[in-house]
């Protein structure tokens, strides 16, 4: 019959005590009453009598004087003589004691209401009567609207005799324009309005968040920068037929084909990089030039327009770009992309070949200071080695702010889009 | 049909339930011989004797808690305090052992024990003789609450309250002592948490409790001709309280006053307007007002003694003011 | 009054057995952790329980206070119950709602301990009234303190109990100390049995720790009692030899020269001395001892697997069913 000692609760809230001194040993006689052993809680010193008569046996794990341990934690045992320490501990769980509850925090909020006062009865009424109390004023001495001020405004109109003579004759409901002016009075204005307004088949979407943006950052842009842009036309047969080399090559191995849009993204980041004055930003007092040619790159979503980054075009493989570029648009369409991969462009191109648009003016998108617009590759007649022969050709449209940058370098820069465009031999390699 | 003083229709109620039930004794000082210092005895002396009539020493600690002990081993004792100040001496038996000695025993324990007394300012019986205190009693878990306001009520209640197992205080506004109204012949109880529609309108709810029903009565009459339609709820019993007919009410007035002669904080007015603010929010039509008495000791003199509670003018200009917000 | 005979003796010495078995078993759980709140053990004065209990029925009501374990025990709560109650078991007494002040089995008479001083004096008077109205010949017993006799209550409920001349049994258990205050300090009137000729009712003082003095003396009064003769005022003077409360520390209000003078007057090695000097035999007493150990391992293994209250019944039983 092991009877175990523990450390004891000797208080309403003590919940862990100090074992100070055995007064006992192990293997001592124990009777019971006699101290055998001293507990520390509070400051204060207490002896600890058994309960019990034995012999006292302290395990080896049992936590040697001076440490602190919580209340119940086993110290020794009371064996009769020669009985054999238990080797697993049997006592019961300390019964928790219930969580107490949590006050609820006090809010102190100052007023959310805007628009006038109204009682919770008069605003249900309003709700269901359809009555728009936004512009009424509450008739009882709070200033309150009250349910007597809803049910008012519901009740007909208060209209002058020419404009009720006129809204006969001309077959306007009254009834319709006093709920669109509850507790005004109507006049014969307000019916010639209302015969002159069109009929109302008006769809009316709210501004989405990501449509609020663009609109602000297109006219930002169209009030704030000097746009030129220039229009040059490219022969693209040697792209063309690169591409369709491409197609053949990588597309059975299940690689990659670099789209059009990723052959441009290249070249123009080669041409950037020769012509550093078009990867430039207009900033606060200065231009600043960029170390790194980060493109932009257009993609129309569902949702809108949306432009994320590609990073060091100029420094990636075609192969990576194209990898890349893939990746972009595709979480571009399903709303995926984080926030740093639409912020930091040097430059953007924007592709509307595909909606075979030959020729546009894009607006920049600031800080920069231009954007490439490719249209179309189309076969068309061209003068080529003094023939007139088909050839693909792509017109090239550039704007830039010509605050930041002039025409000439513009112009330069452009023509060597051209170039790398009927050239790609020149810049494949790099 | 007969009219009734108030005190007679509950010393009716009494006598006819000590006639039935031979456990029921009352003790108190005065309600033997003397009959009562409110005549709630009179006559009960010659019929059963000191031993159901025991006038006790003034020691309300002590014969609370004797009826306590007597309440849990078989008999039915009510208490008349006189004066329901002087229940005061005896709150800790009141709080810690007769409201709590059912829930403690688990229901085995039952505890049929009445407390009735006079409460309410009037009469210049000043700061120690007008107390109500029953916001307090209403508050705590295990007591029941009846404010009688006219014979009929006070007959009906109090023959509830000498049947129930609970604690019930029961309370009369010195006041309405002398009142008189209808009261019928045959048998009849009030349950309790079932409030009165004492009048029927259309503009306002106003609750109100003991004697302030009659004062508010009074107003509607006047202001009946201004054309402000008053309804009227007379709860009748604070604990259990009838939410459910003042809410009804004021799903068809949208809006209400509750008039007490008691004190503002944490009382009867506080707890109809958060129950209602809680339950009939969208039925609101203006906040809910209260009409309270001064939070102050009660006074002796006259002018000082009418200003510390509600008075008819003033019940009728916060409904009327209620009706124009 | 007949001298107790055989049976009345033996159970005399196994109700103050199991009394002081299961206090030294709740004392235990109490510094296990097991028993939450307060836990006033009435080591010491087993022989006052004993003694009164031993004359009651259960249609009489005991009425305690917050060292009541002993009374209820008496009275015939079975430790499986009080353990478990303060175990705060849904099986206790009072059904996990109450815990060791709150202890109440109206089914035999156990009204309830208390954590209050001195309503238990005014609620046993008024048992007197009810008992006496129904014209029946129970009592009502009140156990209290020394630091119950300076209260209103005291003064207030032997009043009433005295002009009314009620069948009650007011028990004091001068064990000497309120807490820590010594009943000196309190009272300048250091004996209680002789307040009761101010409410001109018998008083009488015994020693507490002596079983067959506590037996006699209430057998008296609660016969005068039953019988019509009115209340009795009963001094016992006995100690406590633990704590005023599980867990409290002994803090140095008493010397231990003190304490252990009176664990030399325990009560129950004292009464088995006498049963041994009237001829009982040691192994019938040894095989009480038995019993009493076995039926309290019962009930602390009955208290451990005993299930929790359910908290959906919070609020039952505030009010009556049949409330109006």
């Amino acid at each position: 019959m092991a009877v175990e000692i523990v450390l004891p609760r000797l208080g309403w809230t003590m919940e862990e005590g100090t074992l100070v001194e055995w007064l006992k040993q192990d293997g001592d006689p124990v009777k019971p009453g006699e101290i055998i052993f001293t507990v520390e809680s509070d400051k204060a010193l207490n002896e600890i009598e058994s309960f019990d008569e034995g012999v006292l046996r302290i395990p080896a794990d049992s936590p040697p004087p001076g440490t602190t341990v919580p209340v119940g934690t086993l110290l020794a045992y009371i064996l009769a003589p020669g009985e054999a320490m238990p080797t697993g501990r049997t006592t019961t769980a300390v019964a928790t004691t219930a969580a107490a509850p949590t006050a609820a925090a006090a809010v102190a909020v100052s007023s959310r209401r805007s628009g006038p006062p109204i009682s919770p009865r008069a605003r249900r009424l309003a709700k269901q009567l359809g009555v728009d109390w936004s512009q009424l004023k509450g008739s009882g001495l709070s200033g309150r609207i009250a349910e007597r001020d809803i049910q008012a405004a519901a009740r007909a109109p208060r209209v002058s005799p020419v404009a009720r003579r006129l809204a006969q004759e001309a077959g306007v409901d009254l009834s319709t324009l006093a709920a669109q002016k509850p507790g005004a009075r109507l006049s014969r204005q307000d019916v010639e309005a209302a015969l002159a307004a069109p009929p109302a088949a008006r769809e009316s979407a709210p501004l989405s968040s990501l449509r609020r943006i663009i609109a602000q950052r297109m006219g930002q842009s169209s009030r704030e920068t000097a746009s030129v842009t220039l229009f040059t036309e490219a022969d693209a047969t040697e792209l063309v037929a690169l591409r369709q080399r491409f197609k053949e090559a990588l597309g059975p191995r299940q690689q990659w084909v670099p789209t059009y849009n990723d052959l441009f993204l290249k070249l123009t980041a080669l041409s950037l990089a020769e012509h550093p004055a078009l990867n430039a930003s207009w900033g606060e007092g200065a231009i600043q030039m960029h170390r790194q040619i980060d493109l932009g790159v257009a993609v129309d979503t569902e949702a809108g327009l949306v432009v994320p980054v590609l990073r060091q075009v100029d420094r990636l493989s075609l192969q990576d770009l194209a990898e890349q570029s893939a990746a972009l648009a595709e979480n571009a369409r399903t709303r995926r992309l984080k926030p740093d991969q639409l912020q930091g462009a040097t430059f953007t191109v924007t592709n509307l070949g595909m909606y075979n648009i030959d020729a546009f003016t894009p607006i920049i998108d600031l800080p920069q200071c231009a954007i490439l617009g490719l249209g179309r590759i189309a076969l068309r007649p061209a003068v080529h080695q003094g023939q007139v022969v088909p050839r693909h050709q792509v017109v090239l449209s550039l704007s830039f702010d010509h605050r930041v940058v002039d025409g000439g370098p513009a112009a330069r820069f452009l023509d060597t889009v051209r170039q790398y465009t009927e050239q790609p031999h020149l810049w494949l390699g790099r | 049909m007969r009219e009734l003083t108030f005190t007679a229709a509950a010393r009716e109620a009494l006598a006819e339930e000590m006639a039935q039930n031979p456990a029921i004794f009352v003790v108190g000082q005065g309600i033997g011989k003397r009959g009562g210092n409110f005549n709630t005895t009179t006559g009960l002396y010659e019929l059963y004797g000191q031993e159901r009539l025991a006038d006790v020493p003034i020691s309300e600690r002590g014969f609370v808690g004797m009826c306590a002990g007597a309440a849990m081993t078989g008999t039915r004792p009510v208490v008349d305090f006189m004066f329901l100040d002087f229940i005061l001496d005896g709150f800790g038996e009141l709080v810690n052992q007769v409201a709590k000695m059912q829930y403690m025993s688990s229901g085995r324990l039952k505890m049929p024990l009445l407390l009735r007394g006079c409460i309410g300012v009037g009469g210049a019986s000043a700061t120690h003789h007008s107390g109500n205190y029953y916001p307090i009693f209403a508050h705590l878990p295990g007591f029941r609450v009846a404010l009688p306001t006219n014979p009929y009520d006070a007959k009906g209640l109090l023959k509830t309250a000498l049947r129930t197992d609970d604690p019930v205080l029961f309370l009369e506004h010195k006041s309405l002592l002398n009142t008189k109204g209808p009261v019928p012949e045959e048998e009849y109880t009030i349950p309790f948490g079932q409030a009165a529609v004492v009048r029927q309108g259309t503009a306002v709810t106003v609750v109100a409790f003991a004697l302030m029903v009659r004062k508010t009565l009074e107003a509607c009459e006047q202001l009946e001709k201004e054309g402000i339609s008053v309804e009227l709820i007379d709860p009748r019993t604070v604990a259990p309280l009838d939410v459910d007919t003042i809410l009804e009410s004021v799903r068809k007035t949208g809006r209400l006053l509750v008039v007490d002669e008691t004190f503002g904080p944490c009382g009867m007015g506080s707890e109809v307007a958060a129950q209602i603010m809680e339950k009939g929010f969208d039925e609101l039509d203006a906040p809910v007002r209260r009409v309270y008495g001064a939070h102050t000791p009660i006074p002796y003199s006259a002018p000082l003694e009418q200003a510390a509670v509600p008075q008819v003018p003033q019940i009728a200009q916060a409904i009327r003011d209620l009706v124009a917000e | 009054m007949n001298a107790p005979n055989k049976e009345v003796l033996l159970s005399l010495y196994r109700q103050m057995l199991v009394i002081r078995r299961c206090e030294e078993q709740l004392a235990r759980s109490y510094q296990a952790g097991l028993i939450p709140g307060a836990c006033h053990t009435y080591v010491g004065e087993e022989a006052i329980a004993t003694g009164v209990c031993a004359h009651l029925r259960h249609e009489d009501a005991v009425f305690s206070t917050h060292r009541g374990h002993g009374h209820a025990l008496a009275k015939g709560v079975p430790p499986r119950q009080v353990v478990a109650e303060l175990y705060g078991k849904s099986t206790g007494c009072s059904q996990g709602r109450g815990g060791s002040m709150h202890l109440f089995s109206p089914e035999v008479g156990m009204m309830g301990t208390s954590g209050i001083v001195g309503p238990c004096i005014l609620q046993a008077t008024g048992a007197g009234y009810s008992f006496k109205l129904l014209k029946t010949d129970r009592v009502g017993v009140a156990f209290f303190g020394d630091g119950a006799v300076n209260n209103g209550a005291f003064h207030e409920g032997l009043n009433l109990a005295t002009i009314f001349n009620l069948p009650v049994l007011f028990v004091c258990e001068n064990n000497q100390y309120a807490t820590e205050v010594p009943f000196t300090y309190s009272s300048k009137n250091s004996e209680v049995a002789n307040r009761a000729a101010a409410y001109n009712l018998p008083g009488v003082a015994v020693d507490g720790n002596e079983v067959l003095a506590v037996y006699r003396v209430a057998g008296e009064a609660i016969e005068r009692a039953r019988k019509g003769g009115g209340p009795t005022l009963m001094e016992c003077r006995t100690y406590r030899t633990r704590a005023h409360a599980e867990g409290m520390r002994e803090a140095g209000y008493r010397s231990i020269e003190e304490i252990e003078s009176w664990k030399a007057r325990d009560p129950i090695p004292a009464f088995r001395k006498q049963l041994l000097a009237r001829g009982y035999r040691a192994g019938e007493l040894d095989r009480i001892d038995e019993e009493v150990k076995a039926q309290i391992q019962e009930a602390v293994e009955f208290a451990e697997q005993s299930p929790w209250p359910d908290p959906s019944t919070l609020m039952d039983h505030i009010y009556s069913r049949s409330g109006a």
